[in-house]
């Protein structure tokens, strides 16, 4: 998912360790929300919210009324403003590429909007269809079943899941670490390279 | 700390459609650096373009843009400014005391001078419409980003609006009025640009 360039939640950004809106963005995404509800209900329905999200993302009709059928937890036909913040949160996390902190720091509302019948449990299928929201592919959500099922019902309860998101942090930050010591010896190598360079001239 | 910043709540009414956009606009457009107006100190101002309660009440209950810790902070700034002020008062007075020696060059010195010390005043003396603007609303150009992005995606929504309910129908007519509420608001701000 990429958000369009320009558009007004391009320009708001996540704080990167508690993945929220500060409380200026919140401020502001009230009156961009308040600009949207047109019928003065502080809500949006289906047909503003799938126009909103086709205006400011490159998702497809289907994504979008998934998205929505998703956060239209009342099933009223129309979403506030709690759940319209959310999915900002969840699009801004997309967009800079922090999905597993935004998934550890709030896994429990994450759960909750995967576990779409309320059985407290999340099954492979509620997985497979948000996948294009928190962009977890088809292998780790193969290793996610057989690594983190400790009950073997093929589910996932609250504490399984937990455990799943401590444990993609972990792999996430790793990937930091290891990204951020190979642009360390990049860079040295490169500076040996010159003073030899320079040597060699002189 | 997971479940409780989801929870975030509007606050009373709907959207402040009707704010008075003239009293921040003619600030802008009526704005000069001359001294005199300078000289009016910040919290009349701020009390100036506070014409509606209803939206100052709606304001403080969000407690978004803090009244309290803008006005403190400006308060800062203006003792900041007359002691700035007095400074550059007593430069110029100690250069005056060398005038009565006679000496013409110093003079001029002291004209440059005290022009100088003039547009410092000017530098650091708040523009009212822009501290006016940051107490009480958002900057303007992000309101504009947002009301064309609106515009857009309403426009949109009321074709939608119409091949599904037809143009006759009550919701059809008020989006179709608050499409017409943002182009009349766009169209008073090109305007004034263009003076």
């Amino acid at each position: 998912m990429k958000l369009k360039q320009g558009s007004f939640l391009w320009y708001l950004y996540l704080d990167k360790l508690y993945c929220l809106l500060s409380v200026r963005n919140v401020k502001v995404l009230v009156e961009y929300f308040h600009l949207l509800d047109v019928h003065h209900n502080n809500t949006l329905n289906d047909v503003l919210f799938y126009h909103f999200l086709h205006h400011v993302t490159n998702w497809k009709r289907r994504q979008i009324m998934i998205v929505f059928n998703m956060l239209d937890w009342n099933a009223m036909g129309e979403i506030g403003f709690d759940q319209f913040y959310m999915l900002v949160c969840i699009l801004l996390a997309q967009q800079n590429h922090l999905e597993e902190q935004f998934i550890f720091r709030h896994s429990r509302p994450v759960f909750e909007l995967l576990d779409l019948e309320g059985e407290l449990r999340i099954g492979a299928e509620n997985f497979h269809m948000y996948n294009f929201l928190f962009n977890i592919k088809k292998q780790e959500l193969k290793e996610l079943y057989h690594d983190f099922d400790v009950t073997g019902d093929r589910r996932l309860n609250y504490k399984e899941f937990k455990l799943f998101t401590i444990f993609t942090m972990d792999k996430y930050q790793e990937r930091q670490k290891a990204e951020k010591e190979n642009e360390k010896r990049e860079r040295k190598r490169k500076r040996l390279c010159s003073k030899r360079k320079r040597s060699i001239r002189l | 700390m997971e479940e409780k910043p989801f929870r975030a709540s509007l606050g009373s009414g709907g959207s402040d459609t009707s704010r008075p956009d003239n009293d921040i606009r003619n600030l802008w457009t009526r704005a000069t650096l001359s001294q005199s107006k300078l000289n009016v100190p910040l919290p009349n101002v701020c009390e100036d373009s506070d014409l509606e309660d209803g939206s100052k009440a709606r304001r403080d209950s969000d407690g978004g843009w803090d009244h309290g810790e803008y006005k403190d902070s400006f308060k800062q700034e203006e003792l900041e400014d007359h002691s700035l002020l007095e400074l550059q008062l007593r430069q110029e007075s100690s250069l005056g005391s060398h005038l009565e020696e006679g000496d013409v060059d110093s003079k001029t010195e002291i004209e440059m001078s005290s022009s100088e010390s003039s547009l410092n005043i000017l530098k650091h003396t708040p523009h009212r419409a822009y501290w006016a603007e940051q107490q009480n609303r958002l900057p303007l150009p992000l309101m504009e980003l947002m009301e064309n992005e609106a515009l857009e995606i309403l426009t949109k929504a009321l074709r939608s609006y119409r091949s599904a309910i037809g143009r006759d129908h009550f919701l059809t007519k008020q989006l179709q009025r608050s499409i017409e509420g943002l182009k009349r608001r766009r169209s008073k701000r090109l305007n004034l640009l263009a003076y």
